[in-house]
């Protein structure tokens, strides 16, 4: 690592999962106009940019890859804590997959004169496709470490304690590396009013995909959402009474022995 | 119609049979393969149960013992280059999702995760997948080639018959540098519950208020012959149980015949994790709390009265 330490960090806003309401006749979610916000693990990951920076120094430069709407996310992980927002746009951004925006990551890590260290969350909130991080870093062909829930940083050698479903690895990798971080690694700081009116204000530099070499019809969707519908499943919605828990306890064993599910 | 050339692999060796399996109930055309790989920590006689589960070839990698991602997905790669596969299956597990993505970003892959299903119909493949935090499942059309689709473990896979002839060989991985050194490796506290396999769960949820009193719980739990799940918070921020109890998007999805929640609000990613249940009794002392939508049976009152008697009145 030459000179100070240059951090990206990827956010994301997203389909806000809990305000989305499905069309009552038909089941079906439309996604187009949907409510927004910065998805959830992409706090963690400019948090940890932000604390990485404060204790070995440099810049953490904020990237969206979005629509406009996008500068939302972006000036959170301002006010947060970022020196720098960067969003990735188009008329067409509406259209981008995993592989556009994985493609238009790397684009940008190279245009913008290459990150030391590039922080992603985990997944996404919305589409959760889990992969941004090692697809990213496929392409840029660094080292990459998914599922990170403590890092630490010795000169330019990155250590990792990485969370997998039954085991925690402790890996080592020197920079540049691309890591994605779960939510367990830290708690996002709650940025002050004046945090916030500070980053309402940041200037948020624009750029195109022909600016980051990226020729806009090559980014066609490699995967199109027909239909998104919530599954329906069928619940009796009784609500037991008595007059005494005992009572209301033996409700609930008639109706669990006419179930048939009591051991 | 073209014919598919599928090819499966997984670091688990139970979801690389299912998805042989899988591939084989897809419609390949007459021309159509199944290939399965062995990866380097398969356990011994893995090419004999990927034939048996139907795949027409086994190719088994040599080389690629790395916990680098990178190293497994170069060895990948330049099995994908002679078999030249339309399709590649890989498990929706932390690792499987981890290879897709360095695979995806290599040779610049259409990916689908997370996926619960796939149709193969007239060249259209389409997937669904959960999204949304797992509220919702949405339907993809793939439209590039190849494609990636990470199953999520747990999907159906109905069993063939090996195939007439099996095609073995082995693979010698490139030789590449690792990126990324594994130090340490030690496994996560906790292992003896499965609730993934559970018949019957209580889940306690933040309505409880000290660690002590989870023998309340334990005790409701042993009267039903149930194992104890519980929410996010109580695994991750409390600690109070190990992560194998976590039930959700970020912990385990279960589908017991009886599902007790209590103390649970039902907040969307907890949900997620025990839609599959047949019958689901909520305990809450909130009347509006979301659980009691996704209920049968709801018990509105404190959980410190109602746990009791219940242990009392369903003990037998
Ligand atoms: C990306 C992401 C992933 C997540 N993944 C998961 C996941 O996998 N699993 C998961 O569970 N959560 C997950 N969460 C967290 C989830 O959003 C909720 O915060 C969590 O499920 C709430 O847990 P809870 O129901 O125990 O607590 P609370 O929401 O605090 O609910 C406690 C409930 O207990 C009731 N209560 C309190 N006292 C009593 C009493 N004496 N008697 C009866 N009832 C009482 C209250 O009325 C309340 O409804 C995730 C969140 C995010 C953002």
């Amino acid at each position: 690592m030459a000179g100070k330490l240059r951090i990206g960090v990827a956010v994301k806003h997203g389909v806000d999962v809990v305000l989305t309401r499905a069309d009552k006749a038909t089941g079906l979610i439309a996604l187009a106009g949907a409510p927004r916000k910065t998805s959830d693990f992409d706090k963690n990951a400019v948090e940890e940019a932000v604390r990485l920076r404060d204790k070995h120094g440099g810049v953490v430069t904020a990237i969206s890859v979005g629509g406009p709407n996008a500068k939302e996310a972006l000036r959170e992980a301002v006010a947060i804590g970022a020196d720098e927002a960067v969003l990735v746009t188009h008329d067409g951004w509406a259209d981008w997959d995993t592989r556009a925006v994985g493609r238009l990551l790397a684009a940008a890590s190279r245009t913008l004169g290459g990150f030391d260290l590039l922080v992603l969350g985990e997944g996404s909130t919305d589409h959760f496709s889990g992969i941004l991080g090692p697809r990213v870093a496929g392409e840029l062909g660094v080292a990459s470490v998914a599922y990170a829930r403590k890092i630490t940083l010795e000169n330019d050698l990155l250590l990792v304690e990485k969370d997998l479903e039954r085991e925690v690895e402790v890996v080592a990798a020197h920079l540049p590396a691309v890591v994605s971080v779960g939510q367990e690694i830290n708690t996002p700081r709650l940025p002050t009013f004046l945090q916030n009116l500070k980053a309402s204000k940041k200037e948020v530099r624009v750029l195109a995909p022909e600016a980051l070499g990226v020729d806009a019809a090559t980014l066609r969707p490699s995967v199109v959402a027909e239909r998104v519908r919530v599954p329906e499943v069928p619940r009796k919605l009784t609500t037991l009474t008595g007059a005494t828990p005992e009572e209301l306890a033996q409700r609930l064993r008639e109706a669990l022995a006419s179930e048939g599910v009591l051991p | 119609m073209s014919d598919e050339r599928v090819l499966c692999l997984s670091e688990e060796a139970g979801i690389a049979e299912s998805l042989v399996r899988l591939a084989r109930s897809l419609p390949l055309g007459a021309q159509g393969r199944v290939e399965a790989l062995v990866l380097a920590g398969a356990p011994p006689g893995a090419a004999d149960r990927l034939a048996g589960a139907g795949a027409d070839g086994v190719t088994t990698v040599s080389g690629a013992e790395s916990g680098d991602p990178q190293v497994v997905a170069a060895a990948v790669a330049s099995v994908v280059e002679s078999l030249t596969p339309t399709l590649l299956l890989t498990g929706s597990t932390k690792r499987g999702r981890e290879l897709a993505g360095r695979l995806a970003g290599r040779l610049d892959l259409a990916v689908v995760t997370g996926a619960t299903s796939i149709t193969l119909a007239a060249d259209r493949l389409t997937v669904e997948r959960e999204t949304l935090s797992g509220n919702a499942i949405a339907t993809e059309r793939v439209e590039r080639r190849p494609a990636l689709v990470a199953m999520l473990p747990g999907f159906d896979a109905p069993r063939a018959a090996p195939a007439a002839s099996v095609t073995r060989a082995e693979h010698p991985a490139p030789v590449v540098a690792a990126l990324v050194e594994v130090r340490e490796r030690r496994p996560k506290p906790g292992g003896e519950v499965d609730v993934e396999k559970a018949e019957r769960i209580v889940t306690i949820g933040r309505g409880l208020k000290r660690k002590e009193d989870l023998v309340l719980i334990e005790a409701l739990a042993r009267a039903l012959h149930a194992e104890v799940g519980c929410t996010r918070p109580l695994a991750a921020e409390a600690g109070w149980l190990s992560d194998d109890h976590w039930i959700g998007l970020t912990g385990h999805r279960v589908h017991p015949k009886l599902y007790l929640a209590v103390g649970v609000s039902g907040a969307v990613q907890h949900l997620v994790g025990m839609r599959a249940a047949k019958v689901v009794v909520a305990v809450n002392k909130d009347p509006k709390a979301p659980i009691f939508a996704q209920s049968d049976y709801a018990l509105v009152g404190d959980l410190y009265q109602i746990v009791p008697a219940l242990t009392k009145a369903l003990g037998g």
